[in-house]
Order: structure tokens, then C-alpha cells, then sequence
């Protein structure tokens, strides 16, 4: 095959790859500024997000698609280490939005910021591994490729180097990580013994012919404990808050809008198979042995759902600091996503999906705007935010409409992936109607939190003035930031997010139809 | 190679995973943290391998180069570690995890 070929689908990748290099390459020759570098950054986002539109299927862009039409959703052949679902496509435009914000957005930070080529290198590695997470059909090359981005990570939220946080909070982070790392590659080898291969694929249509009972029960529950990590599920979430804590907030906002998500979608790739033999009737690999793997895996899911959401609500609950009780609010809306696998039908991922896309705006936008207000000199605590509403109109009805959509207000983007990941749950019938019912419980006691931050913003006084008066945008740089700017870039990135909040609030139909289509292939050729 | 002792190569690989989680839940020098971490990511190399040799064939292939590609993958990581052990060093003069407590849990 010549090399045309082979790297047409694989442009967004490549691209992506290059800009990091390029970007390192920066640093050598003695180009630093935020600006410049974070330019790269930006445009390699953007330029691979459009590829990535293309590929699904978006008309205007058609010129930009790399992957020939054929290749997507084709049935898996049992070897391959990749494939390409339309499912995977979305999940690349979401990982790739999500730093696409987030380099737009520290366009606006320190431009002498001596670490700005090592941040936005970093950031676009760890997109990379992210992106092939999104088409991966082998589980080994799965892990490796969630490790790409997760020692990217680590040393994203350490980078800064000499603030003692965020070198502790990388420090931490590492020691789960690697935790968690070796317990998944442990998983992994177990189901290689069992099945005799890695391919997910493969794995999946086994059936019954193969598997040794022990091997694979063993397996997929160090998998599961090993992702779970990954993705924060309770109880193994300790760390997620410490971490959002204490890493450069920019850096909080990649990990809570995108990182994490690879986690969710490494338990759609892993888990899906075996949940479907139960669900279709096909048969478990068990059918003729003594268990069926479908319903453990299932209830197992559940319950980590349900307490996953529970957990970081009423955590959330008794945080006094904005950047905590955030961190809570993430955790316990990985157990939202969760449903979504746990239930394993169409509709349900189609709904987790959307949940996933809406995070990037709800919550990475949200961090992206905290690190701006602390910017301003404003404190960590959740009442130094009093008056953020009154004296700063713009940027306080930014974030109530984050909040807001985060609490599942109806016309919010969050009120219509709940509502979508809701109702498939009470499709589904059976004990699955619990999950839907803990899951609207816990949006009425997230709401408690959100509207406390909403009172203190609009309702209450602030102590002393301390909200600099001057226009929301301006200045770029951060010698200017103090005068109550937000820069540019960080203003820009938040403009998007509010106006993607609303949008797809109000007339979903477009974003929620092209998830449910791929979500609907995704089971087909799973199954 | 169907005559392999299978259970017993699991036992040793499971041992290995039990003192590298010990290690990794108990040792408070950074150091001896990432020897553990490497231990226990050892027990996930050797299982690959012996399951490589129990399959055989083109399917065991796949397993020995997943062996040869973790080794690679164990030592990424551990520089990746050393990397931020020497951060926390330079800035705090201590290597010992339990010294780090500016972040409540």
C-alpha cells in the first residue's frame, strides 16, 4: 500500500502529531510567547476537528473527508488494531473540541510564561492519544493509547514545576495512574488467556466457543477496576478532586472536559460486547458453562453508577471551594455517563454521548472560567464569588447558564441529554428503571449546589469592592489581565460554549440525530 | 506446549501483582514506589508471555510482541516518574510521598 493510502485516514492523527513536534521544535529555536505557540496549537485542533467533521458526514466539508466512505461502520474483521465507528468520529470531535477551547482559551494566560511550548505540546499529545483511543478495536492498543494521554497528563498537571500543588497533585495522580495502568494490563493479559487474542472484535464474536470462566470473570473486573480509575467512578475517585484541585486550572479544564472521557469511552469499547450477548439473545460466552457474564457486568455498572452519582453529589454539597465542589459535579456526572453502558442499548449511549459532548461545555467552559476570575485576584472559596453577578453582569450569566445546564435546565443542553439518557434507561424496562429514577434524584439534589453558587453570585453583597471594573475582552496578555479582562482567546472560548449551550438547548435535533444514528451502528457492528 | 504447568506461571504472576499493589500502597519513598509500580507491571509482561506460549501459533505471536512492546511501554512510564520525582525534589529536598500534604483529601 503506498503511503497515501495508508495516511488519508489517519490525517487528523498525523496532524496532530506534527503540531507537537513542531511545537517542541518552537521551544529549541527560542519561539516561547504564549501567543505564538498556542497559535500552533489552536490551528492544529481546528484544522484536524474539521477532518473529523468531514469524516462524519457534514456535507459543506465534504472536500476535507480522508476516510473512504466504505471504511466507517464496516463490520470488524477479527485482526485489525483500529477501526472507525461514526461513534469513535464523534468521540474525536469531542476530545478534539474540548482542547480546541482549552488552547484557545490559554492564548489568554502569562504570554512570558516560561512553560507555555511544554503546556500546549503536551495538550496536543495528549489529544493525539486521545484520538486514537476513539478508533481503537484492540484492547492492548486501547490501553497503550489511554497511556499516551494519561503521561501526557501527568506531566500537564505538573508542568508548572514550581508551585508545590500542582507538582503534588501530579505526583498523586502518577501514583493512581500507574495503579491503575497496571491493573488494566493485568485484565488484559487474563482475557488474552482466555480468548487467545486481544481483538475486540474477536473477542466478540468468540461466543461460546472459547473463554475459560475464571480468566475472563477475573479479567474484565481488574479491567473494570483499572478504568474506573480512569474515569473517576466512586470508589475510586479520591484522587480526581485532589488532582482538579491542585493542577493549573486550564490544565483541570482538560481533564475534567476531555481525559476523563476516555475512560468512559474505553467502557463503551471493553464492555459493550459482552453486555450485547445478553441483551440481543445471541447467547453469553457462558450460555453453555455456569455463568452469564452480561447481567454481572451489567448490575456491576449500576451500582457504580448510582454510587458514583450520589457520592459526588452529596460531597459536592459540602464543598466550600469553587474548584472542589466543580470536581465533585464532574465525578458524579461520570456516573450519569455511566447509565449509558450499564443499560447498553442504542438510545442510552446515543443519550451518555451527549451527556460527554455537553460536559465539554458545561463544565470544561466552566473551569476555563474560574481560571480567568482567579485571574482577577478573586479567591478560592465559592462566597469570594458574592457579587460576581451584579458588578460583572456578562461573565455571571455566563456561568449561571453553565450551572444551570449542568443542573439540567430545561432549554440547556443538559436538560436534553438527561432527558435522551433518561428515557432510554426507562425503555429498557427491568431493574433498569432504578438507574433512570437514582439518576433524576440526584439532578434534583445537584440543583441544591448550583443554586447556591447562583445566590452568592446574584443575590448577595460583596465584603469589599473587588471586581476591577473594564471591558470583559481586552488585552490579551496577561500584564493587562488585572484591569478585569479576560483576553481574547479565554473570552472567545467561553462565547462558544454559552452560545453551544443554548443552541443545542433549544434546537438539538441536528447534534442529537447524528449521535443516535452512530450510536445505532456502534451496537449493530458491536453485535 | 499444551503440557506447560499453566497454574503454577499464574500463581508466580499473581504473587508478583499482590507485592507490587503492597508496595505501591505502602511505601512512602518515591523511589521504592516506582520499583513496585515496575514490579507489578512485571506480572502483566510475564502472563502475557507464558499465555503467548500456551496458545502458540500466529495467535501466541501477538502476545510475545504485546510482551516486548510493555517493556518498552513499563520503561516510558517510569521516566515519566523519575521526571516528576526529580520536580519534587528540587523544589521540596524530600522524595517521600507522605511529606506532600499541601492538597487536604
Amino acid at each position: 500500500m503506498d503511503l497515501g493510502s495508508f495516511a488519508g485516514p489517519f490525517l487528523p492523527e498525523i496532524l496532530l502529531l506534527a503540531g507537537t513536534l513542531f511545537i517542541f521544535l518552537l521551544d529549541v529555536v527560542g519561539v516561547r510567547s504564549t501567543e505564538r505557540v498556542g497559535a500552533v496549537a489552536v490551528a492544529v485542533t481546528g484544522l484536524a476537528l474539521l477532518f473529523v467533521i468531514a469524516d462524519l458526514g457534514f456535507a459543506p466539508l465534504a472536500f476535507l473527508a480522508t476516510i473512504p466512505a466504505g471504511q466507517i461502520d464496516a463490520a470488524g474483521t477479527g485482526s485489525a488494531l483500529y477501526a472507525f465507528t461514526s461513534l469513535g468520529l464523534i468521540f474525536q470531535a469531542v476530545f478534539l473540541l474540548a482542547t480546541f477551547l482549552v488552547s484557545l482559551a490559554s492564548l489568554s494566560r502569562p504570554s512570558q510564561d516560561r512553560g507555555a511550548p511544554i503546556f500546549f505540546g503536551l495538550l496536543v499529545l495528549a489529544t493525539l492519544g486521545m484520538l486514537l483511543v476513539a478508533i481503537a478495536s484492540d484492547l492492548v492498543f486501547l490501553l497503550l493509547a489511554i497511556e499516551v494521554t494519561s503521561l501526557a497528563t501527568y506531566l500537564l498537571v505538573g508542568y508548572t514545576r514550581k508551585d508545590p500543588r500542582s507538582l503534588e497533585a501530579a505526583m498523586k495522580m502518577y501514583v493512581i495512574g500507574a495503579l491503575s495502568t497496571t491493573l488494566s494490563f493485568f485484565g488484559a493479559s487474563l482475557l488474552y488467556g482466555a480468548y487467545g487474542t486481544t481483538n475486540l472484535a474477536a473477542i466478540a464474536h468468540v461466543g461460546g466457543a472459547g473463554g475459560v470462566p475464571v480468566l475472563v470473570l477475573l479479567g474484565y473486573g481488574f479491567l473494570i477496576v483499572g478504568l474506573a480509575f480512569k474515569a473517576t467512578l466512586v470508589p475510586f475517585h479520591a484522587w480526581a478532586v485532589d488532582v482538579y484541585d491542585g493542577a493549573p486550572t486550564d490544565v483541570t479544564a482538560f481533564l475534567a472536559g476531555g481525559s476523563k472521557k476516555v475512560g468512559i469511552f474505553a467502557f463503551f469499547l471493553v464492555f459493550l460486547a459482552p453486555i450485547l450477548f445478553v441483551r440481543t439473545g445471541t447467547g453469553s460466552p457462558f450460555a453453555n458453562g455456569a455463568i452469564a457474564l452480561g447481567p454481572i457486568l451489567q448490575i456491576t455498572l449500576g451500582v457504580l453508577a448510582v454510587l458514583t452519582m450520589t457520592v459526588g453529589n452529596i460531597l459536592a454539597l459540602l464543598q466550600k471551594e469553587m474548584k472542589r465542589m466543580l470536581a465533585y459535579s464532574s465525578i458524579s456526572q461520570a456516573g450519569y455517563m455511566l447509565i449509558g453502558i450499564a443499560v447498553g442499548t442504542a438510545p442510552a449511549l446515543a443519550g451518555a454521548t451527549l451527556q460527554i459532548f455537553a460536559h465539554v461545555f458545561m463544565k470544561g467552559a466552566a473551569f476555563l472560567l474560574v481560571a480567568g476570575v482567579t485571574a482577577w485576584g478573586i479567591g478560592p472559596l465559592i462566597d469570594d464569588y458574592r457579587g460576581l453577578g451584579t458588578r460583572r453582569p456578562v461573565v455571571g450569566v455566563a456561568f449561571a447558564l453553565m450551572l444551570l445546564s449542568l443542573a439540567g435546565v430545561p432549554l440547556t443542553i443538559g436538560f436534553v441529554s438527561k432527558f435522551v439518557l433518561f428515557s432510554a434507561a426507562v425503555q429498557a424496562q427491568g431493574y433498569f428503571v432504578w438507574l433512570a429514577v437514582a439518576g433524576l434524584l440526584n439532578s434534583a439534589l445537584s440543583v441544591f449546589y448550583y443554586a447556591r453558587v447562583l445566590r452568592v453570585m446574584f443575590f448577595e453583597e460583596p465584603a469589599a469592592e473587588k471586581f476591577p471594573a473594564g471591558a470583559i475582552v481586552g488585552g490579551s496578555g496577561p500584564s493587562e489581565l488585572p484591569a478585569g479582562g479576560f483576553g481574547y482567546g479565554r473570552a472567545a472560548a467561553i462565547a462558544i460554549a454559552v452560545i453551544a449551550i443554548v443552541a443545542v438547548g433549544i434546537y438539538p435535533q441536528p447534534v442529537l440525530g447524528a449521535i443516535q444514528a452512530a450510536a445505532q451502528h456502534f451496537v449493530a457492528v458491536g453485535a | 506446549m499444551t503440557d506447560l504447568p499453566l497454574v503454577g506461571f499464574i500463581g508466580l504472576s499473581a504473587a508478583l501483582l499482590a507485592i507490587g499493589l503492597f508496595g505501591i500502597l505502602t511505601r512512602r519513598n518515591f523511589i521504592l514506589l516506582l520499583i513496585a509500580i515496575e514490579i507489578a507491571m512485571n506480572a502483566t509482561i510475564l502472563n502475557f508471555v507464558y499465555f503467548a506460549a500456551y496458545t502458540g501459533g500466529t495467535a501466541g505471536l501477538t502476545g510475545q510482541s504485546i510482551a516486548v512492546v510493555l517493556v518498552g511501554f513499563a520503561a516510558t512510564e517510569v521516566a515519566v516518574g523519575l521526571a516528576i520525582v526529580l520536580a519534587l525534589n528540587r523544589l521540596k529536598g524530600t522524595i517521600n510521598v507522605a511529606q506532600a500534604t499541601e492538597l487536604k483529601l
